[in-house]
């Protein structure tokens, strides 16, 4: 259970029900409300980067700058150390928005926000929150092709400029991530941290081979998988022909029927998921659309486990 | 072969199209639902369509399977048994022809003992379980095991009573009717062709019918006695030969048990016989034939009355009575005298006509009362009608009547009717006509029934005695008002005036009121049954469609033919209850899985 009471006593917006929020006014009013509930306990960035107070060492790899090397434990033991610093706002993010038709759905409109609005307002608090700690955030829309390019900026004029793309960001058609995830690489100079935000329904061997090079390229990666859930229990009594809205793919059949083992099927994706992404140091979250922004913050900015 | 009780419910077979059609309706286009992961639903379906196919296939199957099998139990299904002892719970309708043919003796015994014996074999056949009736020519059914309708057969006898094939078909059909046991009816007869007439049948028909053919016959068919009474001169009777065999035969006839006259006579002639005067009273007048292997038409019976013929005393006024008074007298058939007064009220036996003259009929209706006579002249009708048909008077024509009125508690007496109102009556020695025997009155006295209704209204009538009838054993007869007593040799029966009797054998049956004797009935066995040719088994089905013939001996294997067959209604409702369980065992537990 979740306290819905900040310090001030008042309600946290960041852990209140999605929908209920996104009736409170507008997106930058509400994702502000949610990262003020967010950020009452965090005031640090939780990254690490090379700044003015010392993390840790580490060994010494090809390319890293010379001046931080630390000739002390150089001398005593004739190894390469490297030292590591708090970093307050060097930090690059970037998020890749999936604005594909699939993302506009949802299977209960008066209980659920459809996916894209939910990752709208999921996206703006979390660019809200690194801005906040002074960290550049860009961000990349796209469905069958892209569609928008923000450079990472870390002012806060910059967020309102955010706000507005994710605003005017629709349902397109297809799915295509590969390109979009590839112009990463461009607005990404040094190592930063890319979120990828979809529904996943696209093809997996090609997203993971994208995402793998970012992680290759150095990049810090996490993937919110976003689901409705209606797509996590397959529900409905009578017989129904189920059609893809990008690809009008459709199946017939009565849902009763097969609930158990679309479960099963679900369960079996999410899986095939987050092994792939443990494999290749990727961070991956399920989020489902009644799930408070709050705690798909705090699960997408906790530091990354090293399994992860 | 697989039979049915009730093909017709074999319609309901459409019935097994119902879960196709709720198949194939449940195959049409359904609602379209938007779903982003359908992905994953064909990833869900891919690894278990085939499965699913399969047990829509096989639920389908199973449930069509079901009603077919509900269907074709109701249609009551049979299948022979082959070597199963016993049959399925029946009802049997064994008819025993034993009319008089059947006592016709062949190889050596009675048709009848033939009969029997497959009876018997139809019988050892029966189960508890069946409901069993026997008919026979007394046209009753009676119902019991097998037991109670074995100790029938075994004082069943050759009835004298005729037997109508087809009636009894008919009623056999009306006593299985309410049956919901499956019913058969097995006939076991001589299938005389006269016996046989059309009938129609819902149930199987199985008839067994002797192999040997029938004995040639000679019989009497009948023995008329002419007009009656006879005088004591004697009479002449005429037997009439029929029959089957063209051999001549000797005739003899005897009135009681006086020497008997003979005669020479052949199979479709007539033989007249005179016999000597004998006194006056009643005789029976027996006309018999030498023994043939057919007893029962060899000897017939007729009640011979003997008296003086009547004296009459006619009006000589009434143009039409007069004359045939005289003719009667010429042919000694009355004589004139006192006896009798024909025409008007006199003292002693009167026939009274109404008078001419409506001015007299107060006066003759007060003399009839002051002799205590129960009947009087009514209103006249001149409404044009018809005497009622009788043995009295045949159907005449009458434009002018009294009406007559009794002035008893009854309406006795009544010898003759117009439109169901007395139109001749009797009372004590007076006899009442309503219409004066004239053509202006009735036209009676110019038909050629004239002379005999003379004849008997002044030598019988008159005199108090009822008609002479002919009759058949069992057969109804109706009997004169004043009858009180029916008497055959020893026996003796009290009846009803007016009512019906049943004469239960050949012979003569005298009617007496009081100590008097009035009149007598002849009974004898239907002279069709002489014939003894037995109808083909062509003509038979052809008269009763879907009949099955077989021999005597054979009669008894081949009887609960229906019910020998094995019942499959309880096998195919265990399946249908197998399949319904079945059914729904695969349809949760294919359930349950998805």
């Amino acid at each position: 259970m979740y306290s819905t009471d900040g310090p001030s006593g008042r309600a946290r917006l960041d852990l209140l029900d999605p929908l209920e929020v996104s009736k409170l006014g507008g997106l930058e009013l509400i994702t502000q409300g949610v990262v003020e509930g967010f950020l009452s306990g965090l005031h640090r960035s939780p990254r690490r980067g090379f700044s003015v107070e010392f993390a840790e060492h580490r060994m010494y790899q090809a390319g890293d700058e010379l001046r931080y090397v630390d000739w002390k434990i150089l001398g005593r033991n004739d190894r390469l150390y490297v030292k590591q610093f708090e970093e307050e706002t060097n930090l690059r993010g970037m998020v890749v928005f999936d604005t594909s038709r699939s993302m506009a759905w949802t299977g209960s409109p008066s209980t659920v926000l459809p996916k894209l609005e939910y990752a709208q307002r999921l996206i703006a608090a979390l660019s809200l929150v690194l801005i906040r700690q002074r960290d550049a955030t860009g961000l990349i829309t796209f469905d069958d092709d892209v569609r928008s390019v923000t450079p990472p900026r870390a002012r806060l004029s910059h967020w309102r400029q955010l706000l507005g793309t994710l605003a005017g960001s629709q349902a397109g058609r297809g799915t295509a991530a590969e390109p979009a995830l590839r112009r990463v690489v461009g607005q990404l100079r040094r190592r930063g941290l890319v979120v990828f935000v979809s529904d996943l329904l696209l093809d997996r061997e090609l997203v993971l081979k994208a995402l793998r090079f970012l992680r290759h390229r150095g990049h810090q990666v996490l993937v919110l998988h976003i689901m409705d859930p209606a797509e996590v229990t397959l529900g409905g009594q009578n017989e129904a022909r189920f059609e893809d809205p990008e690809t009008r793919s459709a199946v017939v059949l009565r849902p009763r029927d097969w609930a158990r083992a679309y479960r099963n099927t679900v369960r079996a994706v999410v899986s095939e998921w987050r092994l792939a992404c443990r494999r290749h140091g990727i961070a991956y979250h399920r989020v489902t659309t009644d799930t408070p922004f709050g705690v798909v913050l705090r699960k997408a900015l906790a530091p990354p486990s090293r399994s992860a | 072969m697989i039979g049915f009780l009730h093909p017709w419910v074999l319609a309901g077979l459409v019935a097994t199209a119902i879960p196709i059609l709720l198949h194939l309706l449940a195959r049409r286009e359904p609602p379209t639902v938007v779903f982003p992961a359908v992905r994953y639903l064909v990833t869900t379906t891919r690894e278990h369509q085939r499965r699913l196919k399969l047990q829509n296939w096989l639920l389908l199957a199973v449930r069509t399977l079901l009603v077919a099998t509900l269907v074709i139990a109701a249609a009551g299904p049979t299948v022979p048994l082959t070597g199963v002892p016993g049959h399925a719970p029946s009802a049997l309708v064994l008819i025993i022809d034993n009319s008089p043919s059947s006592g016709a003796v062949v190889g050596g015994t009675p048709q009848l003992g033939q009969l029997v014996a497959a009876a018997r074999r139809v019988l050892s056949r029966a189960t508890p379980d069946d409901a069993l009736w026997l008919v026979t020519a007394d046209g009753i059914p009676r119902r019991g095991d097998r037991a109670s309708l074995g100790e029938l057969l075994n004082d069943l006898r050759v009835s004298p009573r005729r037997l109508e094939l087809g009636a009894a078909i008919a009623l056999a059909g009306d006593v299985l009717a309410p049956e919901s046991r499956p019913g058969e009816i097995v006939m076991l007869t001589d299938l005389q062709a006269s016996a046989l007439s059309p009938s129609s049948f819902s149930v199987p028909l199985l008839i067994g019918r002797p192999a040997a053919p029938p004995p040639a016959n000679v019989g009497i068919g009948a023995l008329e006695t002419g007009t009656q009474p006879w005088s004591s001169d004697g009479g002449r009777v005429s037997v009439t030969l029929v029959g089957d065999s063209g051999e001549s035969v000797p005739v003899s006839a005897r009135l009681g048990e006086r020497p008997a006259r003979q005669a020479l006579g052949q199979v479709g002639s007539a033989v007249t016989v005179n016999l000597p005067g004998v006194p006056s009273a009643w005789w029976t007048l027996t006309a018999e034939l030498d023994p043939d292997e057919f007893r029962l038409d060899d000897r017939r019976v007729a009640a011979v009355r003997v008296a003086r013929v009547a004296r009459v005393r006619w009006d000589s006024t009434s143009r039409f009575i007069a004359a045939a008074c005289e003719v009667l007298a010429t042919n000694r058939r009355i004589q004139p005298g006192q006896e009798i007064t024909m025409g008007h009220l006199a003292p002693g036996t009167s026939v009274v006509q109404p008078p001419d003259d409506p001015a007299e009929l107060g006066a003759l209706n007060r003399a009839l009362a002051a002799r205590g006579v129960e009947w009087s002249y009514g209103s006249l009708s001149t409404e044009l009608a018809f005497s009622d048909s009788g043995a009295v008077v045949g159907r005449q024509r009458v434009t002018r009547r009294y009406r007559l009125q009794s002035t008893a508690s009854g309406r006795t007496g009544v010898l003759a009717s117009v439109k169901g109102t007395p139109w001749i009556a009797r009372s004590g020695n007076v006899v009442l006509l309503g219409s004066r025997l004239d053509p202006a009155w009735t036209d009676l006295p110019v038909s050629a029934g004239f002379m005999p209704f003379m004849d008997v209204l002044l030598n019988r009538l008159a005199r108090g005695e009822a008609a002479l009838e002919q009759g058949a054993p069992g057969e109804p007869v109706p009997l004169p008002d004043q009858v009180t007593e029916v008497r055959q040799g020893e026996r003796e029966w009290r009846v009803e005036g007016g009512g019906l009797f049943q004469p239960p054998d050949p012979g003569v049956y005298y009617l007496r009121t009081g100590r008097d004797t009035v009149g007598a009935i002849s009974v004898n066995p239907d002279s069709r049954e002489s014939r003894l040719a037995r109808a083909t088994d062509g003509q038979a089905r052809q008269l009763w469609k879907g009949a099955r013939l077989v021999p005597l001996d054979e009669a008894g294997d081949a009887a609960f033919s229906l019910a020998s067959r094995g019942d499959l209604r309880g096998p195919l409702l265990w399946m249908a209850l197998l399949v319904g369980m079945v059914e729904v065992g695969l349809a949760s537990a294919w359930r349950r899985r998805s």
